[in-house]
């Protein structure tokens, strides 16, 4: 290996005399080292020729020589000035290093690049320098992997994007827990459900802050699982009940030493919705098991041989048939009423010709008006608009008032079916001179499954869906449903459809 | 010749029930809810009663609540109801001698049981003979 393939070091400083002036180390201390050693030389030889002087006079030096020797010894002296001058100005910058590093050793947080030497002492301080540099690149990257999806990290990057305000909008709480189990964030729904503004919760123990004992023991336990834990908790706020669901998460990693992070969600309105859900299911199969019965056990009376006579026999036929009706009206009703609630019952708008629909409604009930002789007129003003809408769910909603109205009115009574225009709306009145309903009824009569206790009209048969499906579709046309009623001399419903809806400005002219 | 008082609201079931039992020789006693079977039964004490439990007015087990102390009902009581939970009802009214027959219910099933509880000793010690008085 020769020594041109060798590395050339950085050579800032060249000649040796060059380096002397910049005060490069090794210079100067060779330098200094001969200048002392002259100048020491140089005062003893001048000292003994001072004393030998004073002892005998004229036997000391020649004057030439000692002329000389004085020169060297005051050049050597200078030159030690000089130099000491030059180190001194080095030894600052290594002075205030070694102050930095005192400091670095004894915990103070100092920035590298104090650490670095003036150019000036040569080799030996870019090494440094480099040395230094490559330390701050290891350091930086060191930062950078350590920032990672720690919570705390996440929630400094949320502080910093501006992320805390989309926490404080969330409808949950959200607190974060650490292992010293004390508050380390709460978003503005936390802060809320637990009573106190978020400034004041961070940093307080968390079982001071949470007043439930299974919330405490899930925050404990959490930490040595893998799961979310889930606690509801109840409380009574004056006549307000609200119950608050707290779901644990465990530490991000598993690591038993990180931060639990905690969601506290309003589950009253999910409860309600069970609880209708429950209630609907319940009225359900009552409601179905009602005609199975009929079907089921007529069918079994025709097996029997003592039900063998032709009256009997037709008038199970009757039942069983009606009763089939009746099913698959109340399954067809349930499937619908289940729509228009869930909201995935789409209008299928339209044109809709309003004065056909209530003549063809009105013709398909006339079989019925007729087995009761009952009048079923309809009246319809010279001009009717056409409305935009859905014209199979407004033909159902009209059929099923007709029907109920027919229904609930006695023999040889009166139907009437009335369409009234506005500007901005049309009206469907279907009046009846039946058994009315009674002031406590009316404001139940459009619930599901609800039907008066009274028997003229539990002796009708009805699946208690009739009108909640009706008002369901008015309302989805951005109308509504109202009711008038004098128990024992008739009901009157409106339907208000309006003629412009939100969803179409577009309007039928008439 | 028993006598057998018919508690329901549906109309078409009445009718089944009140053909069956008609045609094995009771007299049938018809009510359409529980204050009318009440009354009836007040005015006239029966051998069976066999009673729905949703019924407006007064549901079938306040009915049987108000008859318990009383001799009204003489040989038993079968409830019919379509309820989810008969078998908890079952098991609670069986303690008391009473049948439960969920809904939908076989009109054979009904009549057999009927029969047995006509047939069965009166439990009453010296009770009454079983027939209108």
């Amino acid at each position: 290996m020769s020594a041109q393939e060798t590395p050339s070091s950085p050579r800032p400083v060249s000649g040796p005399l060059q380096r002397l002036w910049s005060g490069a180390l090794p210079e100067v201390l060779s330098a200094g080292c001969v200048a002392v050693l002259l100048a020491a030389v140089g005062a003893l030889y001048l000292l003994t020729d001072l004393a030998w002087e004073a002892a005998a006079p004229g036997r000391g030096l020649p004057d030439a020589l000692r002329w000389r020797w004085g020169l060297v010894t005051v050049g050597a002296v200078l030159l030690i000035a000089f130099l000491y001058r030059r180190l001194r100005r080095q030894a600052r910058p290594l002075a205030a290093v070694q102050r930095n590093l005192e400091q670095l050793a004894a915990g103070v947080e100092r920035d590298l690049a104090t650490l670095a030497l003036s150019d000036a002492l040569g080799q030996v301080a870019q090494g440094w320098n480099r040395l230094i540099g490559q330390l701050g690149e290891a350091q930086r990257q060191l930062r950078t992997l350590s920032a990672g999806p720690t919570p705390e990290n996440v929630l400094a990057r949320f502080e910093s994007a501006g992320f805390r305000r989309v926490l404080d909008r969330l409808p949950f709480g959200v607190l974060c827990v650490d292992a010293r189990h004390a508050l380390r964030y709460a978003n503005g729904a936390a802060a809320v459900w637990l009573g106190r503004p978020a400034g004041e919760l961070i940093g307080l123990p968390a079982a001071q802050v949470l007043d439930n004992e299974a919330v405490r023991q899930a925050l404990l336990a959490v930490r040595t699982r893998a799961s979310t834990l889930s606690v509801d908790h109840t409380q009574q706020d004056g006549e307000h009940e609200t119950t608050l669901r707290f779901r644990v998460l465990p530490p991000a990693d598993g690591a038993p030493g990180g931060d639990v992070l905690v969601t506290i969600e309003d589950i009253g309105a999910l409860r309600e919705t069970e609880r209708a859900r429950d209630h609907f299911l319940y009225h359900v199969t009552h409601e179905l098991r009602t005609p199975l019965t009929n079907i089921a056990a007529y069918a079994e009376t025709l097996t029997k041989p003592e039900f063998e006579d032709e009256q009997t026999r037709k008038e199970c036929y009757n039942v069983i048939v009606s009763e089939t009706r009746r099913l698959s009206r109340l399954v067809e009703d349930i499937l619908s009423i289940s729509q228009l609630e869930v909201g995935t019952a789409r209008l299928n708008p339209g044109e809709v010709d309003l004065a056909r629909l209530l003549r063809q409604m009105v013709q398909d009930n006339l079989g019925a008006a007729d087995d009761k002789q009952i009048d079923l007129t309809l009246t319809l003003p010279p001009k009717v608009p056409k409305l935009r809408g859905d014209k199979q769910k407004l033909s159902v909603l009209v059929n099923n008032l007709v029907g109920n109205a027919l229904k609930y009115t006695p023999r040889g009574g009166q139907v009437q079916v009335v369409l009234d225009v506005t500007e901005q709306a049309v009206r469907i009145v279907v009046r009846d001179n039946g058994i009315g309903i009674s002031p406590a009824d009316q404001a139940r009569v459009f619930e599901k499954f609800y039907r008066a206790a009274d028997d003229a009209v539990q002796s009708v048969t009805g699946t208690g869906l009739g009108l909640a499906i009706a008002r369901e579709v008015a309302r989805l046309h951005g109308g509504d449903i109202t009711l008038t009623s004098v128990p024992q001399q008739g009901s009157t419903f409106t339907v208000e459809l309006p003629l412009t809806t939100g969803e179409s400005a577009e309007v039928a002219r008439g | 010749m028993s006598r057998i008082l018919v508690a329901e609201d549906d109309p078409h079931i009445l009718r089944l029930i009140s053909l069956w039992l008609t045609r094995q020789g009771h007299t049938v006693v018809e009510a359409r809810n529980g204050i009318a079977a009440r009354e009836l039964v007040q005015a006239e004490p029966v051998d069976v009663l066999v009673c729905d439990v949703n019924m407006p007015g007064l549901d079938g087990l306040s009915l049987i609540e108000g008859l318990r102390s009383t001799t009204h009902v003489r040989r038993g009581v079968v409830v019919l109801t379509n309820r989810w939970d008969h078998g908890d009802l079952r098991e609670r009214l069986a303690a008391e001698g009473i049948q439960v027959l969920p809904k939908p219910f076989s009109p054979t099933r009904l009549s057999e049981v009927v029969a047995a509880l006509l047939a069965a000793v009166p439990v009453e010690p010296g009770g009454r003979e079983p027939g209108p008085t």
